[in-house]
C-alpha cells in the first residue's frame, strides 16, 4: 500500500498549482491551465495526472488542501447570488451611501463602484435600538413578513441582515434569521451579528453583504469539487484557505464564506514564515511578484502580520487606507498584504512630459510581454529585463514558452529609449529601477509606514518574477540578505501545506479599561472560546486559543489589536496590555499620548488555534531538493547599470549548480519556474532546505 | 549607493520618478499616521485635514490624499513662516498658527503645525499639516459662525509661534490654547496627532536625504516642479483657447437672505490659465468670506481636475495658473472681515469654474453637484461638560456626458467621509433616524443628477444648539447642456409634529431640547442632456430602484411605464415624447 500524502491546489486566473507532499516529506509540483468554466474540472485532472506520473493510488490522498479566487471572481465580477439586504428603518441606502471618500482626487468622472444588492432589495422593518443594546423600537413582525414577502417575488438566492447596533444586542437580529430560516429554508441567510458583531454600521453591512453575495457560489463550487473528488476516488478531507492564512474545513468554511477571498496570496505568506522558519530566518519581508502586481507582508519573530479590513475589488494602491472608496469593504481578519501594479506584464510608458511610467496597467499572462510575439506591441517589465539579459532569450519556463527577444528590443527602443534620446541598456535598466521603486513602495506601506525598519529583515521573494528583481529591490532598502524558496513559481500552493486550522471570533466591548470588570471580561474571552471552537468544529479542549484585544487611546477612532497574557485576565494582565498597546502606538504612530485619555476597548478578540497534522507530513529539508537537470553551465551577457555596464556572466541550469561553496555574482539561475539574478558584489549560496540565499556585498 | 550621476540641467528620468514616488509616500504616511492617532470627530472620521512635504523655500512638494483645498493654500502659509522666521529655525522647533490676517491662515479652525527638517544643519524641507479642530472659542461653539461680522468673534487667533523650541513645549501657548477651546482634549489630542505626523516625516526625509545627497536631491526638487510644471502645460495647452465665463450664487444669510453673486472668467491662452473672480460680490457681513490662499487654492483644484495626466501635487504645476481676485470681495477678503465658514465659499467656486469649464471641455466635468459638505452642529453641555457634534455631510455630483450622476460622494474641494452612525450615538445625546437618498430629486436629463442626500437628526437627551451651513435652496446645482437643475435643499425642525423651516445658513443658533428632530436635505445633483433623450431602459430602472417615481418617469422623461415588473409602455412612449415636440436624438455636447 502506499503511503499517505496530502496535496495542495492553488487556483489563480491562468494555472492551477499542484503540490503533492507524501509522508517521507519528498514533494512534486505540477502546473494545469486553470478551468474557468468550472476550476474543479482543472483541479481534478491535475491532480489525477500527478498521481498517475507519481505511480500513486488515488486512495492514498489524505488532505486536500485549497485555495481559490471562487469568492473574489464572483465579487469582481458581480456574478454572486441575487442578495436582498434587511436593515433598520431609516437606512436602506447604506450600500449607497458607503463612507462617502472617493478613492482619488482630482476625478470628475469617478463612477462609485454598483452595491452588491440593488436598491429595490434593500428593504426596511422597523424597529431600533440604542448603543447599550436598549430596544428603542420593538422589532415589527408584520414588516419583516412583508420584506420576506418581496423577498419570495424577487427571485433572491441569499439575504443579509443587518441593524443598528445589532453587535450590542442581537434580539431582533436572531428573531428576523429565525423568521427568514422557516419562511425561505433554502436561501443563504447571513446575519451581521454572526459575521461581524462589531461597531461601524457600514462596514459591518458591507461584509455582511458579502458573506451572502458570495455564499450560494462559494457552496456550489465546493460541494461541486468533493463530489467530483469523491467520484475520482479520491477519499481526502477538503480545507480551504482563509484570508487570515489558517485553514478550516469546507463545511465551516461554507456557513462563513467571505473569509476565503484572499486565499491564494494569504497561502505564500504563510509558507514564507514556516519554510523562513525551518531555515531559521525569523524576520523576512515577503515579496510575491507575478504578472500583473507584486504584493508584500511582513513576517517578524516568525509571526505573520494581520489586518482587520481590506477592500475587495479597490484599486491597487500604496495606502489603502486613505484610498478606500473603489472597492467593496470587507473586515474580517486577513494577512496585511500590501500590492501594487508591478509585475512582468505591466506597461511600460511615457507620460505627456517624458516621464517613464510602470504599470499600473498590464499586458498581463495574455497577450502578455512583447517578446511572446502573441498580439502586445507595448514594452513591458519583462521585456526590459529580456534586454538586460536577465531571462533567457529563447524561451521561459523550462522552455514550454518560446520567446523573441528582438521583440523585447524593439518595444523599449522605438517606445521609450528613441523618445527619451537615451540608450537602450540604459534605459531597460532604468525600467527594471523604476519597477522595483514600485515595489519598494508596498515594501514600505508594510514596514516603514507600520513603524518597521525594512534594514531588520530578509527579502523571502517568490512568484514568478521574484528571483529577478529582488536584488536589486534589497539594494534600494538596504537589506543584506535574499532568499529565494524552491518552487517559487508555485509557492503558494506551498504555503497551503503549512497551514494550520484557524478561526476567529470577535465581540464589541467599547468602554474605557478603567471601568471594566474583569469578571465579565473573563466570561467574554469564554464565550467567544467556545464560539470559535464550535466555528472550527473541534472540541473545546482540543483547540490553542489567543486572546487578543482592540485597543486605543480614549477618543481616538482607529484601534491596535495587542496580545493578552496567557492565563485568566487578571487586573495585572489589563495593565500589561495597556503596556504593549503603548510600546506599539509609540512604535507605529510616533509617539505616546500625553494628557489623561485613558485606553478604550473596543473588542474583544479570540484566534483559535489546531496543528493540523503532525511535523512529518510537512516538509521536510529535502523535499524540493528533486533531481539536477544535467544541462551545462551557459554564459550570456548581463547589463548591471551604467557604473558596471554589461558582464559576461555565468547562467546556471537550475538551483543545484549552488550546491557546495557559496559563488560570487554576476551570475543567473534559471530554475524551471522562475529565474534568480545575482549582480556583481553578491554571493549566491544553496541552504539544506533549498533556498537559494544571497548575501548582498557592496555598499548599502 | 545611487548609480545615477549627479544632477545636471537634464534630470534623470528614472531619478526623477524614484524620487517623486518617494515625496508621495512620505505625504501618504503622514496622512495615515495622523488618521490612526487623532480623537475629534472631524479630523479623525470625518477627514478634514490634510499632509503635506514642502521643500526649504515653502513650496509643496506632495501632498496626502486629503483634501484639495487645503493643500493650495499652503504656498501663502508657509511665504509667511519664512519671512517671520527666516534664520531662527532650529531642530525640534514646531509652529502653530491659524490667523488667515497675520499668517495667510485659512480660517481659525483650521489650525497649520510645521516642522523644519534639517540634514547636515541645512534646512531641507518642512513637514506641514493642517486641520479642522472641533473648536478654537468664538461665538459659537464648532467655532463655524455664520452671523459673525469680524474675525474678532470667531476664536482664538494664532499668529506664527513656536509651539515647541527645540523639542522643549512652549508651555504659555498650550495653556492659552487650552483655556480657549470649548473641547481641549479633542484639540490638544488632534495637535499631538499633527505633530505625530511631523515627526514621521522629519525621519523618512532625513533617511531620503542619506540616501542620495543634498546635492542631487536639492537639484531634484527644483527639476519635479519643472516636470510638474511642464506636463501641466501640456495639460492646459490641450484646452481650446478662449475666455469661458460662468455666474453663480450662495443663496444668501440668515432669516432674509440676499443672494450673494459669485462671477468667474477663465482665459485660456496656449498653456497659460488666468481665473479672474472680478464681479464677484463684495465681501459680506457674515462668515462666508474667503481669504485669497483659499481662493488660489480652489482655482488650482478645479484646474487639476480637468487635466488627464497623473499631475504631481508639487507646487510647480501652479505655475501656469493666475488668480485674479478683488481685495474685499467675496473671494479675497480685507481685515478684519470674518471667514469662518469660508468653506462653502470655496466649494461654490470651485462649482463656478466648472460650471465656466464644461464649455470648453464638457466631457471633463460633471453637471452641478449639491453644493458640498454641510456643517450640521449640535452643542450643549451633559454633567457639566461641553459637548460639540459637528460632522460634514456630503451629497452628490451632478451628471456627466456618459453616466448618471453619482449618490453619496465628497464634493471634489475636499475628500472627506462621514461619521458612522453608531460612533456618534455612543458619543453624543444624538440618534440619526434616516440617511440616505430621496426619490425623484435628482435633475431629469440624458443623464440623470445625483439623488438628494437626506439625514435626520433627534435630540434624545437635554437642550442644545443647532447650527447648519447648507446653500441651494435658491439656486439649485444647475444642468449641463438641456439637462435640469436639482431638487432643492432643505432644512426643517420636527417635520412630522411641529414645522419649523430653518434658513440655509442659520446666523443665530437655534434652540433644540430632547425629543426635537432635525431633518436636514440636501440639493439634487443636475442633470446632463435632453431628459427626453434619456433611453427609456434607464428610465425603467431607475423606476425599478425607486429613484424615480412612475409619474416622475411620464413628467420628466416623458416615458409611460405600465405593469408590474415596470415596463416602457413604448407606443405611447413615443408618442408623448413626439407630442412634446422634441427629437430624441442623442444630444450635441459641443460648446457653441
Amino acid at each position: 500500500m502506499d503511503s499517505q500524502c496530502r496535496v495542495a491546489v492553488d487556483i489563480g486566473g491562468t494555472f492551477t498549482d499542484i503540490v503533492l507532499l507524501s509522508d517521507d516529506g519528498r514533494a512534486a509540483t505540477r502546473k494545469v491551465p486553470s478551468t474557468p468554466g468550472n476550476y474543479a474540472d482543472g483541479v481534478i485532472d491535475g491532480v489525477t495526472r500527478l498521481l498517475t506520473d507519481l505511480g500513486r493510488a488515488s486512495e492514498s490522498v489524505v488532505d486536500l488542501l485549497h485555495a481559490c479566487t471562487v469568492a473574489t471572481n464572483a465579487i469582481l465580477e458581480h456574478k454572486g447570488a441575487r442578495t436582498a439586504l434587511i436593515t433598520t428603518k431609516g437606512f436602506r441606502d447604506i450600500l449607497t451611501m458607503r463612507r462617502i471618500r472617493v478613492p482619488r482626487l482630482y476625478d470628475p468622472m469617478f463612477v462609485k463602484p454598483e452595491p452588491l444588492v440593488p436598491r429595490n432589495l434593500c428593504l426596511e422593518v422597523e424597529e431600533r435600538l440604542d448603543h447599550k443594546g436598549q430596544v428603542i423600537r420593538p422589532l415589527s413582525r408584520p414588516d419583516v413578513h412583508t420584506a420576506i414577502a418581496r423577498i419570495c417575488a424577487a427571485d433572491v438566492q441569499a439575504v443579509a441582515v443587518m441593524f443598528l447596533h445589532s453587535y450590542a444586542n442581537p434580539a431582533h437580529e436572531r428573531e428576523v434569521g429565525a423568521m427568514l430560516a422557516e419562511a425561505l429554508p433554502d436561501h443563504f441567510i447571513s446575519l451581521s451579528v454572526d459575521v461581524l458583531p462589531e461597531l461601524r454600521e457600514y462596514e459591518r453591512a458591507s461584509t455582511t453583504v458579502i458573506n451572502a453575495y458570495v455564499g450560494p457560489p462559494v457552496k456550489s463550487y465546493l460541494d461541486s469539487l468533493r463530489a467530483q473528488l469523491s467520484r475520482a476516488g479520491i477519499p481526502a478531507r477538503l480545507q480551504v484557505m482563509l484570508s487570515s492564512g489558517g485553514i478550516l474545513d469546507c463545511q465551516a468554511v461554507t456557513r462563513w464564506p467571505a473569509q476565503i477571498v484572499e486565499s491564494g496570496p494569504a497561502a505564500g505568506v504563510i509558507g514564507a514564515a514556516r519554510l523562513g522558519r525551518l531555515a531559521g530566518y525569523q524576520n523576512l519581508i515577503t515579496l510575491d511578484m507575478g504578472g500583473t502586481t507584486a504584493k508584500a507582508s511582513i513576517i517578524e519573530n516568525s509571526q505573520i502580520s494581520m489586518t482587520d479590513e481590506y477592500e475587495v475589488g479597490g484599486a491597487v494602491s500604496l495606502s489603502a487606507e486613505l484610498t478606500k472608496g473603489g472597492g467593496y469593504p470587507l473586515r474580517i481578519p486577513a494577512i496585511d498584504i500590501s500590492e501594487v501594479g508591478a509585475g512582468g506584464g505591466s506597461l511600460v510608458w511615457l507620460d505627456p512630459a517624458k516621464a517613464i511610467k510602470v504599470g499600473p496597467a498590464s499586458a498581463g499572462a495574455v497577450p502578455g510581454p512583447a517578446c511572446y510575439d502573441t498580439g502586445n506591441d507595448e514594452p513591458t517589465v519583462t521585456d526590459a529585463n529580456v534586454v538586460l539579459g536577465y531571462l533567457n532569450q529563447s524561451a521561459l519556463a523550462g522552455g514550454t514558452v518560446p520567446l523573441r527577444p528582438e521583440r523585447s528590443y524593439r518595444a523599449i527602443e522605438t517606445k521609450i529609449a528613441a523618445p527619451l534620446g537615451r540608450g537602450l541598456m540604459e534605459t531597460a535598466y532604468g525600467v527594471h529601477t523604476i519597477a522595483d521603486a514600485n515595489m519598494m513602495h508596498a515594501v514600505k506601506t508594510v514596514t516603514t509606514y507600520r513603524g518597521r525598519d525594512p534594514r531588520d529583515f530578509d527579502l523571502f521573494a517568490f512568484g514568478g518574477n521574484g528571483g529577478v528583481h529582488a536584488v536589486s529591490l534589497a539594494r534600494l532598502l538596504q537589506i543584506r540578505r535574499v532568499l529565494i524558496p524552491p518552487a517559487a513559481g508555485v509557492f503558494s500552493a506551498v504555503g497551503l501545506l503549512f497551514a494550520n486550522v484557524e478561526a476567529t471570533a470577535t465581540q464589541a466591548i467599547l468602554a474605557k479599561t478603567a471601568e471594566l470588570s474583569l469578571t465579565r471580561l473573563e466570561q467574554g474571552y469564554r464565550q467567544l472560546e467556545l464560539r470559535v471552537a464550535e466555528l472550527m468544529g473541534y472540541p473545546a479542549d482540543h483547540v490553542r486559543y489567543v486572546r487578543l484585544m482592540d485597543m486605543r487611546y480614549g477618543g481616538q477612532a482607529s484601534e491596535l489589536v495587542v496580545a493578552v497574557p496567557a492565563g485568566p485576565i487578571t487586573a495585572d494582565a489589563l495593565k500589561a496590555v495597556e503596556d504593549r498597546f503603548e510600546l506599539e502606538h509609540e512604535r507605529r504612530r510616533g509617539h505616546r499620548l500625553t494628557g489623561n485619555y485613558g485606553f478604550e476597548l473596543v473588542n474583544l478578540r479570540v484566534r483559535g488555534v489546531v496543528d493540523s497534522t503532525g511535523a512529518s507530513a510537512r516538509p521536510g529539508p529535502a523535499a524540493f531538493t528533486g533531481t539536477a537537470s544535467g544541462k551545462a553551465e551557459a554564459v550570456r551577457a548581463a547589463y548591471f547599470g551604467p557604473t558596471i555596464g554589461a558582464l559576461k556572466t555565468p547562467v546556471l541550469p537550475g538551483r543545484h549548480g549552488l550546491q557546495g561553496a557559496a559563488r560570487a555574482g554576476p551570475l543567473i539561475v534559471e530554475d524551471y519556474d522562475g529565474t534568480t539574478v545575482v549582480p556583481p558584489d553578491c554571493h549566491a549560496r544553496l541552504d539544506a532546505i533549498g533556498n537559494i540565499v544571497i548575501d548582498l556585498g557592496g555598499a548599502p | 549607493m545611487t548609480e545615477h550621476g549627479p544632477a545636471t540641467n537634464q534630470p534623470d528620468p528614472f531619478l526623477l520618478e524614484l524620487i517623486r514616488s518617494s515625496f508621495d509616500a512620505i505625504a501618504d504616511q503622514m496622512a495615515l499616521i495622523m488618521l490612526r492617532t487623532a480623537h475629534s470627530g472631524i479630523v479623525r472620521d470625518t477627514m478634514d485635514y490634510s499632509t503635506a512635504l514642502c521643500d526649504a523655500k515653502g513650496r509643496t512638494l506632495a501632498q496626502g490624499v486629503t483634501n484639495p483645498v487645503h493643500l493650495g493654500s499652503f504656498y501663502d502659509a508657509m511665504q509667511c513662516v519664512l519671512r517671520r522666521f527666516d534664520g531662527d529655525f532650529n531642530g525640534g522647533d514646531v509652529f502653530i498658527f491659524n490667523d488667515p490676517y497675520e499668517a495667510a491662515g485659512q480660517h481659525l479652525p483650521d489650525i497649520y503645525i510645521v516642522k523644519p527638517i534639517f540634514f547636515a544643519g541645512q534646512l531641507v524641507a518642512f513637514a506641514t499639516t493642517v486641520a479642522h479642530h472641533s473648536d478654537v472659542g468664538g461665538m459659537v461653539p464648532g467655532s463655524n459662525a455664520i452671523g459673525s461680522t469680524e474675525i474678532f468673534q470667531e476664536g482664538l487667533r494664532l499668529p506664527i509661534l513656536k509651539f515647541l523650541e527645540r523639542g522643549v513645549p512652549v508651555q504659555p501657548i498650550w495653556d492659552i490654547i487650552r483655556l480657549n477651546v470649548r473641547v481641549p482634549d479633542d484639540v490638544m489630542g488632534d495637535l499631538q496627532a499633527q505633530m505625530a505626523a511631523c515627526t514621521i516625516c522629519e525621519r523618512e526625509v532625513e533617511e531620503l536625504y542619506r540616501r542620495y545627497g543634498g546635492d542631487t536631491l536639492g537639484a531634484y526638487v527644483e527639476h519635479l516642479h519643472d516636470y510638474a510644471e511642464q506636463l501641466a502645460r501640456s495639460q492646459i495647452a490641450a484646452i481650446p483657447d478662449g475666455v469661458y465665463e460662468f455666474s453663480d450664487h450662495l443663496d444668501g444669510l440668515g432669516e432674509n437672505p440676499e443672494p450673494i453673486a459669485l462671477h468667474v472668467k477663465i482665459t485660456v491662452r496656449g498653456s497659460n490659465v488666468v481665473v479672474d473672480w472680478t464681479g464677484t460680490s463684495p465681501q459680506v457681513p457674515g462668515g462666508v468670506n474667503a481669504p485669497l490662499p483659499f481662493t488660489k487654492a480652489a482655482a488650482y483644484a478645479a484646474l487639476r481636475s480637468v487635466m488627464s495626466a497623473a499631475v504631481p501635487n508639487c507646487h510647480g504645476y501652479t505655475r501656469p495658473i493666475t488668480v485674479v481676485a478683488p481685495l474685499g470681495s467675496l473671494v479675497n477678503v480685507k481685515y478684519p472681515g470674518p471667514c469662518g465658514i469660508k468653506g462653502i465659499t470655496g466649494y461654490r467656486m470651485i462649482d463656478c469654474l466648472f460650471g465656466a469649464l464644461a464649455k470648453a471641455v464638457p466631457d471633463k466635468v460633471a453637471a452641478d453637484n449639491s453644493g458640498g459638505a454641510t456643517l450640521p452642529t449640535i452643542a450643549g453641555y451633559e454633567n457639566g461638560k461641553a459637548f460639540v457634534f459637528c460632522e460634514t455631510v456630503a451629497g452628490n455630483w451632478g451628471a456627466a456626458f456618459d453616466h448618471d450622476g453619482q449618490d453619496g460622494v465628497a464634493h471634489m474641494g475636499a475628500n472627506q467621509t462621514n461619521i458612522p452612525i453608531e460612533m456618534i450615538e455612543a458619543r453624543f445625546p444624538v440618534r440619526i433616524e434616516q440617511y440616505g437618498i430621496i426619490t425623484d430629486t435628482g435633475g431629469p436629463g440624458t443623464f440623470r443628477g445625483g439623488l438628494s442626500v437626506i439625514r435626520e437628526y433627534r435630540l434624545v437627551r437635554g437642550e442644545a444648539l443647532l447650527m447648519v451651513r447648507s446653500d441651494k435652496r435658491a439656486f439649485p446645482p444647475h444642468g449641463l447642456f438641456g439637462g435640469h437643475e436639482g431638487a432643492p435643499s432643505f432644512n426643517i425642525v420636527n417635520p412630522e409634529t411641529d414645522p419649523v423651516v430653518l434658513p440655509v445658513m442659520t446666523t443665530e443658533p437655534y434652540s433644540i431640547k430632547q425629543g426635537d428632530v432635525f431633518r436636514h436635505i440636501m440639493a439634487g445633483g443636475g442633470g446632463f442632456g435632453e431628459p427626453l433623450s434619456r433611453d427609456p431602459a434607464r428610465v425603467v430602472q431607475d423606476v425599478i430602484e425607486e429613484r424615480i417615481t412612475i409619474a416622475g418617469a411620464e413628467r420628466d422623461y416623458g416615458v409611460v411605464i405600465v405593469g408590474n415588473p415596470p415596463l416602457v409602455d413604448q407606443e405611447l412612449t413615443r408618442r408623448l415624447r413626439q407630442r412634446r415636440g422634441i427629437s430624441c436624438n442623442a444630444v450635441s455636447i459641443d460648446a457653441s
